[in-house]
């Protein structure tokens, strides 16, 4: 049963631009649904199996993209993949400075850290020159193996794989040594520690692992983009994003993140292009020139960050356990 | 220049921010929840501090004669109605939750007063006092200062003389034990988190005659009020008041020797430095961590 589920789910996900290939916009939100999902996913094997919640993971969403971008603006014969490796390895390197600091510790100091460290980075990326500062990074052109990186199917496949790829480490994790380790330390550090577990090792190992595949979304995300700014991909609003999708899916469950996603992405997009006040003024409620009608469009643009503070807040006393949450049974 | 300037400048700058810093750690030694709205709370004292000047043509430093109750109400409903609902709660969803109401209270912000700084100009605003030597210091940032000492001395003498102050106090070192001494431990969060933001919006309306006004400028102070906890130790009311001071010293040092661009970078820096080699603060007590 689960099986022929898992196959429907994988077979549409695969055939689903054939269907909607020739509206760019829909396969443009179908791309960040699957961005989403994945950064959740890779943000829940710290956060959700080891109960290590980082506040900062845009820094290595923006390490992904501004490596990869940086490399490419230089020399532009440079294979993508190369340069997506780079991003890479700059993100490791961040998160075993962040790791070898603050897993020495116990109690909130990882989560206040994640931040510190990503403020670091998206301040040093603003004020310095390499990076393009305030203006940020245009890429021209980008090409690899002949492939048509104008449209945007290369782009949904990218995400899809890596997505699929998240998910398939998350699932191994939930049911290898590792994994159980990770939920050890989650429940009870002290416990975790006294069974001989190195609790500083297992959490570097999932920052590591949730770090490299943030890293190369980033970096999907850049040549998908081709212009990233600090505000883009590096702001604590999307670390906060990332969180939520997780947490409005269901912390520490593997299909909670996807969930998550599938929810919040196209809620977010209704928002940022005035749906509900088209609904309304099409439903003859308010007219377009009332300053109703003119406050909507002017504003709801910039109301779904609102939407998702009370959207958290209610998450949080209502459905502390996400969505998924609610149909696990007590065990 | 001299090495005096940026001195005594960043020791009035950080005054305002132990003013901050204490309340966030005051909310956490007696709940143990790190309040991620505080800078928000900040960013609403500033904005209190500017309608009291433009609309009431109240001075900003008049106006927290309104501005603190409003603030301590506002902080105890808060915490009635969100907070104290998920205080068993794991410590990420404390930490998520009060996102969410920072997010709300900035966003809201932002739809009522637009991303258009403003800027709160008394007639003091650029005049400065000038010392022998050639050093000048801001009369806002001084009246700031001078306002900031008495506020601390008055909450120091209310947790040290005080039954609820007390009360406070064995809330923070033992929660459980203070229960069963009959302290009504519920009530002292409320009180706690009302003083919290009450301290809070008192920063954020003496930084106002100096600082741009801005619905996301909480965001900033948020992390600056957290490196000022972790410096003094988490929890420690006084280390907090010495971890203002320092982070404005470094703040205005960097400044000048390197510069503006630079400046939170320090800060965060110094963060991480204090969480490798003193985790447990300057004044916090060993083992903590």
């Amino acid at each position: 049963m689960k099986k022929i589920a898992l196959s429907v789910i994988a077979a549409t996900a695969v055939a689903l631009p054939i269907f909607i290939g020739e509206n760019p916009y829909l396969i443009g939100i179908m791309i960040s649904v699957l961005m989403m999902a994945a950064l959740s996913s890779a943000w829940n094997i710290l956060g959700g199996y080891a109960g290590q919640y980082s506040f900062g993971h845009a820094a290595y969403f923006g390490t992904g993209a501004y490596s990869t971008l940086i490399l490419l603006t230089l020399n532009n014969s440079l294979n993508p993949l190369f340069c997506m490796a780079m991003g890479i390895i700059v993100a490791s390197i961040i998160a075993l400075i962040t790791g070898s600091i603050v897993f020495r510790l116990r109690g909130h100091y990882f989560g206040l850290a994640s931040i510190a460290v990503a403020e670091i980075v998206r301040l040093s990326v603003l004020n310095l020159e390499f990076t393009g500062g305030a203006q940020g990074i245009l890429l021209s052109d980008v090409s690899l193996w002949g492939i048509d990186l104008n449209s945007k199917n290369p782009f949904y496949y990218g995400m899809l794989l890596v997505l699929v790829v998240t998910l398939s480490i998350s699932q191994y994790l939930r049911t290898s040594k590792t994994g159980y380790y990770l939920q050890a330390i989650r429940e009870d550090q002290d416990a975790a520690a006294s069974l001989g577990i190195n609790l500083a090792f297992y959490k570097n190992k999932a920052l590591l692992i949730s770090a490299a595949l943030t890293s190369i979304l980033g970096s999907l995300y850049g040549l998908y983009i081709r212009f990233i700014d600090t505000s883009a991909v590096l702001d604590l609003r999307l670390s906060i994003e990332i969180i939520l999708t997780a947490i409005i899916g269901g912390v520490g469950t593997m299909w909670g993140p996807v969930v998550g996603a599938l929810l919040l992405v196209p809620l977010a997009e209704m928002l940022r292009s005035n749906l509900l006040g088209d609904v309304l003024v099409k439903a003859g409620l308010v007219s377009e020139t009332s300053g109703i009608g003119v406050f909507l469009k002017e504003n709801l643009a910039h109301a779904h960050v609102l939407v998702y503070g009370i959207i958290t807040v209610l998450c949080i006393l209502y459905l502390p356990k996400g969505i998924l949450g609610l149909f696990r049974r007590v065990k | 220049m001299s090495f005096l300037q940026p001195l005594l400048s960043g020791i009035l700058t950080g005054g305002v921010y132990a003013l901050a810093g204490m309340g966030m750690s005051l909310v956490f030694g007696v709940m143990n929840i790190s309040n991620f709205a505080h800078g928000d709370l900040m960013m609403l004292g500033m904005y209190m501090a500017f309608f009291a000047f433009t609309l009431l043509h109240i001075d900003p430093y008049v106006s927290l004669v309104l501005i603190i109750p409003t603030a301590f109400l506002f902080g105890f409903m808060v915490e009635k109605l969100f907070i104290n609902r998920v205080i068993h709660h794991p410590h990420q969803n404390q930490i998520l939750l009060t996102i969410g109401l920072g997010l709300i209270m900035s966003n809201t912000a932002l739809l009522a007063f637009t991303s258009d700084p403003k800027i709160l100009t008394t007639t003091y605003s650029s005049s400065a006092f000038n010392l022998p030597g050639g050093i000048s210091l801001s009369v806002p940032l001084l009246i700031s200062f001078l306002i900031t000492g008495v506020t601390i001395a008055i909450l120091y003498l209310f947790l040290a003389k005080s039954r609820t102050g007390m009360a406070l106090r064995a809330t923070s070192q033992n929660r459980e034990a203070a229960q069963l001494m009959g302290i009504n431990v519920a009530k002292m969060s409320a009180i706690a988190f009302g003083i919290g933001t009450a301290l809070a919006a008192t920063a954020g309306a003496l930084i106002a005659p100096t600082y741009y006004i801005h619905p996301l400028a909480g965001h900033s102070f948020l992390l600056k009020a957290f490196t000022i906890c972790v410096l003094g130790g988490l929890g420690s009311v006084v280390g907090a008041g010495v971890g203002g001071i320092i982070i404005g010293v470094v703040e205005a040092m960097s400044s000048t020797y390197w510069s503006t661009d630079w400046k939170d970078v320090i800060v965060f820096v110094l963060f991480l430095a204090v969480l490798l080699f003193r985790p447990q603060g300057l004044f916090g007590k060993k083992g903590g961590e």
